[in-house]
């Protein structure tokens, strides 16, 4: 190791302790004026900044989907759109399933006749039928054109479109957008046992067209209608377009035409996606000395019952996990690498799992931040997460370092992550697909282990809370008006089933 | 301590085992590009990653190829002598890759046409039985103008066809396709993981890729492209505070000034880029937006204050006030430099009287995005303190980084690993960007950036040489990179050394009075790091170890203290009469900032030598400056002086550094595979020490000449 220095602060230290930060920032002032900046940004002082979102608003993605019903296309969109809304690009599933049940729905309250969706509905015979379900389909790609229009980035067209002559339809709308660009998503599948688990999954799942069915009639009515769309699907081969086949759950891919940033981190994304059956575990680090004395950063050892935590913590997951394999990844901090160390697994070290830097603020406490910088300080607690520590990281820069975190997460089977407060609310965030406002206040205790199972629609959440005491380390919002972040598991394995501005809606909702 | 990210305990990243990349594909299919590009990719990520090329072998072994039998292309029946002669170049190729694998390398590319079937299911059982993971990587041309257009740029230059007439040898080339395509079957093995790239990146088709470094591998190629463009780099400009992270401070006046000189520079660089396109173009202008980088670091941010402004003014309509080169220069004399005479323009420049139109300097087509990722690299608890400082207080630590400067984490701290972690995913976006980019962000994170363009090995990117005040220009092209280097700043600030450390050196100077090294860096990594300055200049080309000894020589006399020695106190004349001039500037040297009482007086502390860790510990050139590219400097000291003229003043007409052209920057590994291993070993090692054996002792077993 290395030896420790020694007094408090470092020669050349730097911090918002002491009043050498103002008056520095004064004479930055006085500097300014003398130098002769073209027209100058506006003067810098104190301990950190509100930044502002960054501009995506060049980015309009269409999305559309191919494939077969069962083919996994929503749990892709899905996936897609809390990675996507995860990284602050504005996403929107356009279903036209869900569009066509809220329509039979309210239609039903009024008239008071249900409309019967079964099988025969969607065969191509059908000529009605076929003809409100194209006028379906384009209505919803308008909702979704204007909706990019009014500020959208990444817009998921979430149909079966198997037909070229569809397909066609929807590429000469989007061309007469500048700017667009459209993507065709297809999942394909031939696995039989991956298709049954898909309607099983489809028809137990609550899906209101089989309501007062039983569940082997609802089986067979699914099983007629993908008959229906088999006899006129056609596999995407048109050489122009730009698009993604994902064959069998990723066994093969192929890409077509596939340009533009954007545009391959979705297609890397979903390259790296599975559905193997996994758990993930977080937690933070045990309490640190740093914890105990209130103080935010730093690179504390743990203290005595942060110890204990460390120690308890193999049975707990030995008894959680039997005899599966688990990999442990930590920050590179020696709180997280002292909790870890008796887990017997292979421990993996990573730099971005850090810490939200403090900068100046680093090794304060919050009562000496605000007692030092008290406009500053509320400011923070105005917009948290846009709130950059001077010389240090906002939630949102934890966020960007993540991503390559997050994108290994999808791609592993089961992991504990050690980490620390406010990197276990972001990945927590993504999992559960909670948005910004709320992130930086989610509650994440210490010495309570979290355990997610990945769904195919989300994820369910378990917490064990090992009996030992720590110092509680959150800061609810100030006169919050907005509603505290529960500190009960969430689950949000729920498919939503109708659209969601949908007042009556019986199935289980995200959050 | 100081373990890189995610590294297995057997040295390979990512668990991802052995990977043995087959290339196939007919000739002139852009297959040593794709090969190259990864390699550089994979390299710059730590990956231990090497190119073996089967024609260069061929070349190696049997000479040129109008040395060869006629039969040596062609297929179907051959004399016993041909096959001979392809077996054992094959068998060659093989064998050393072989040996690579066997010395601690990871990712191994054997680019050769791999036509058939046969040959490629021979390949993989014999490398897969061995427990290596075998990808095929297919490139397919479905279009001929790529086909011709590689041909005409690549092939009819390569040595194969030196001294020929250009279209006989085209035709001849064509010969070679046409028998290759009787007997080419495309990859179509379904049980073998393969990438097909269709059109250079038009089309990919994957099978049966798995693992995080194989979907890596596939995400980057969908991001490489062939566009022309220009990247350039600039640092941010001084700030108050240059040494401390934490303090996030503002830029200095003369940061301000330099700020406005880099967007006026900027431009005109971008004008005469295009115009010269334009030129090339038979007259028709491309329509290419610049796009402005920075980090989220104030400095930088800052620094692209000007374009941000200007822009904005434009939008709004409003007349710019800047139009001609004389009003530019007009404009830029600045109450800091009228010590130093600005006699010349500091680049080529449009022809006096010339107006520039409105809307080349306008340029309305500017979007300036802030990204965290591109931050400098975090001194963690370093922040502020002085090389002896860390010395005495972090003594083991210091000790590791002085060994491993590249993958050493001092406490809360990055290393250079951990930064190359950090700007992956910018670097993918770098190479999918179609504009043109200015990156204005700090030395480390430009030394990493351009290492990775350049295609420098891990351990020499601490060493990379960025000045304040020079404009980089890379233009990327099928092989390898065009760097250009422009100097259109001499103001304070431009040697961080000159102020802002002065506290440091004093104190370090004791060590190794003489020993200079250069110091351009933020603060104390660069500082500790940077070889002597001619090592690593990109403003020259670099051969790799093919060089020839003589070469080598002439390395050593130019890296020796006495050259070094005299060019730093011309610099430093000039960095001492900044201060005096550098009116109301506050700049916190570290002895302020200990004692935190002195602000608003800044401190004229003459600038004394740099140290380097020890002349024995400076990594030594492994890349030679090729001299015929520079004819009109046949001295040693003339080489040195490109460099050292933009210090003097910038009154040289020709402050472009150098016009060099990256013929080839990628070190070849044939010559001497199992050196080359047991050096990169090291290298991902403890010791960098035992890399830095001066070349002399390595002896080529074949210098390839051509």
């Amino acid at each position: 190791m290395y030896a420790k220095p020694t007094g408090n602060l470092r020669p050349g230290f730097f911090g918002a302790k002491g009043s050498m930060m103002r008056k520095f920032d004064e004479s930055t002032i006085q500097s300014r004026r003398e130098s002769r900046p073209s027209s100058p940004p506006p003067a810098i002082v104190g301990i950190g900044t509100k930044v502002a979102r960054p501009d995506y608003s060049e980015e309009k993605i269409v999305l559309a989907m191919v494939g077969l019903p069962a083919r996994g296309k929503s749990y892709l969109s899905n996936k897609l759109t809390r990675y996507l809304t995860w990284l602050e690009y504005d996403v929107k599933v356009f279903n036209v399933g869900q569009l066509r049940r809220s329509k039979a729905k309210s239609k039903a309250s009024k008239t008071g006749k249900k409309e019967v969706h079964s099988a025969s509905f969607f065969s191509h015979a059908n000529d009605d039928a076929a003809r409100q379900r194209e006028i379906l389909a384009e209505e919803s790609l308008e909702m979704l054109i204007t909706w990019l229009h009014e500020g959208g980035n990444v817009a998921i067209h979430d149909a079966t479109n198997s037909t070229k002559a569809r397909r066609a339809k929807i590429e000469k709308r989007v061309a007469k957008e500048p700017n667009f660009s459209l993507i065709f998503l297809e999942s394909w599948c031939d696995d039989p046992a991956i298709i049954a688990a898909n309607v099983a999954l489809k028809v137990s799942a609550g899906d209101p067209d089989y309501i007062g069915m039983s569940r082997e009639e609802a089986e067979r009515d699914f099983l007629a209608r993908i008959k229906q769309y088999e006899s006129v699907y056609e596999t995407i081969t048109e050489p122009h377009l730009s698009y993604m086949r994902i064959s069998n759950v990723g066994s093969q891919v192929t890409l077509g035409r596939i340009h533009g940033y954007l545009q391959s981190r979705i297609a890397f994304y979903l390259m790296n996606l599975h559905l193997k059956p996994r758990a993930i575990f977080m937690s933070r680090h045990g309490e640190s000395m740093y914890n105990v004395e209130g103080k935010i950063g730093g690179d504390a050892p743990l203290s005595p019952r942060g110890m204990q935590y460390a120690q308890a913590l193999p049975k707990l997951i030995k008894d959680n996990l039997g005899d599966a394999e688990l990999t442990v990844w930590t920050s590179t901090l020696q709180r997280t690498i002292q909790t870890a160390e008796l887990l017997p697994f292979t421990k993996l070290t990573w730099k971005s799992l850090d810490e939200l830097d403090a900068g100046v603020c680093d090794g304060m406490t919050y009562e000496e931040i605000e007692e030092a910088y008290p406009e500053d300080f509320a400011n923070r607690d105005d917009d948290k997460f846009n709130y950059r520590y001077r010389g240090g990281e906002s939630y949102r820069d934890v966020v960007v370092r993540l991503e390559p975190v997050i994108m290994e997460l999808e791609r592993q089977d089961n992991i504990f992550v050690i980490g620390h407060q406010a990197i276990i609310r972001c990945l927590y965030a993504y999992f559960h697909n909670l948005p910004q406002e709320t992130l930086p206040y989610i509650n994440i205790p210490l010495h309570t282990v979290i355990k997610l199972t990945p769904k195919a629609y989300g994820c369910d959440e378990e917490r064990y809370k090992v009996p030992i005491d720590a110092v509680d380390t959150h800061r609810p919002k100030p006169k919050s008006s907005t509603a505290p972040v529960q500190d009960v598991p969430l689950n949000t394995t729920g498919r939503q089933y109708l659209s969601p501005e949908d007042p009556v809606d019986t199935t289980v909702v995200p959050l | 301590m100081a373990a890189p990210l995610y590294t297995t305990s057997s040295g390979l990243l990512w668990h991802a085992g052995k990977i043995l990349i087959v290339v196939a594909g007919l000739p002139a299919r852009g297959k040593t590009h794709i090969s190259r590009s990864l390699e550089r990719y994979l390299r710059w990520n730590g990956v231990t990653t090497e190119v073996f090329s089967l024609g260069d072998y061929r070349r190696k072994t049997l000479g040129h190829a109008k040395d060869l039998p006629d039969d040596y292309f062609s297929h179907g029946q051959k004399s016993n002598e041909t096959t001979e002669l392809r077996n054992s170049v094959r068998s060659r190729c093989e064998r050393d890759i072989l040996d690579f694998f066997d010395h601690a390398g990871q990712v191994a590319i054997y680019d050769a046409n791999n036509g058939t079937q046969e040959s490629r299911r021979k390949l993989y059982d014999r490398f897969h039985s061995l427990g290596y993971h075998v990808i095929f990587l297919e490139s397919v041309c479905t279009n001929q103008e790529i086909v011709l257009a590689n041909i005409r740029s690549v092939k009819i230059s390569s040595p194969d066809y030196i001294s020929w007439n250009p279209d006989k040898a085209v035709e001849d080339y064509m010969k070679r396709i046409a028998e290759h395509e009787k007997h080419y079957e495309p990859v179509e093995e379904m049980d073998i993981p393969w990438i097909r790239l269709v059109n250079v990146g038009e089309k990919i088709q994957i099978n049966k890729i798995q693992g995080y470094l194989q979907s890596r591998i596939v995400f980057f190629l969908m991001n490489i492209h062939n566009r022309h463009r220009f990247i350039y780099f600039a640092r941010s400009g001084q700030s108050l505070i240059e040494h401390s992270y934490r303090a996030d401070s503002d830029l200095s006046q003369s940061g301000w000034d330099y700020a406005r000189r880099l967007k006026n520079f900027m431009m005109e660089r971008r004008y005469l880029n295009m115009e010269e396109r334009k030129q090339n173009n038979g007259g028709v202008a491309e329509d290419r937006n610049l796009v402005i980088w920075t980090s989220s670091r104030r400095r930088s941010h800052h620094t692209a204050w000007p374009f941000i402004k200007d822009a904005s003014v434009e939008a709004e309509g409003a007349r710019t006030p800047i139009r001609t080169p004389a009003e530019l220069d007009e404009a830029l004399p600045l109450p800091h430099e009228q010590g130093i005479t600005v006699s010349g323009p500091a680049s080529p420049r449009p022809p006096p009287g010339l107006t520039l139109p409105a809307n080349q300097l306008a340029y309305p087509k500017i979007k300036v995005v802030e990204k965290s990722r591109l931050c400098e690299i975090n001194p963690g608890v370093w922040d502020g303190l002085s090389p002896d400082d860390v010395r005495s207080r972090y003594p083991l630590e210091w000790e590791d980084f002085l060994r491993d400067p590249y993958g050493h984490r001092a406490p809360r701290a990055e290393s250079y690993h951990d930064l190359c972690i950090r700007l992956e995913p910018i670097l993918v976006e770098l190479e999918d960007c179609k504009d043109d980019l200015l990156i204005i962000s700090h030395a480390s994170v430009i030394r990493c950036l351009l290492a990775y363009l350049v295609g420098l090995p891990a351990h020499e990117v601490p060493a990379v040489d960025i000045a304040r005040g020079d404009l980089i220009e890379v233009q990327p092209s099928a092989y390898g990179v065009k760097t250009r280097m422009f100097h259109f700043w001499s103001g304070p600030g431009r040697k961080d050394a000159e102020a802002e450390n002065s506290g440091l050196d004093s104190e370090m100077g004791e060590t190794k009075p003489d020993s200079q090294a250069d110091s351009t860096g933020e603060g104390l990594y660069s500082i500790t790091t940077s070889p002597p300055k001619s090592n690593l200049h990109l403003d020259r080309t670099y051969r790799s170890r093919n060089s020839s000894q003589g070469d080598l020589e002439d390395s050593l006399r130019m890296t020796s203290p006495a050259i070094e020695g005299e060019h730093q106190s011309s610099m430093f004349a000039i960095g001492l009469q900044k201060p005096g001039s550098g009116g109301a500037d506050v700049i916190l040297t570290k002895e302020e900032t200990k004692v935190a009482n002195s602000l608003g007086s800044p401190k004229a502390s003459a600038p004394t030598s740099m140290p380097t860790p020890s002349p024995s510990k400076v990594p030594l050139p492994k890349r030679q400056p090729e001299v015929n590219e520079e004819p009109e400097s046949p001295t040693h000291a003339s080489k040195v002086l490109p460099k050292i003229e933009p210090s003097l003043g910038a009154d040289e007409a020709g402050q472009v550094a150098a016009k060099i052209e990256a013929a080839d920057t990628r070190p070849t590994f044939y010559e001497n595979v199992v050196e080359g291993a047991v050096k990169r070993k090291k290298a991902h090692g403890m010791s960098s020490v035992q890399v830095a054996t001066p070349p002399s002792h390595t002896t080529p077993i074949d210098g390839d000449k051509s």
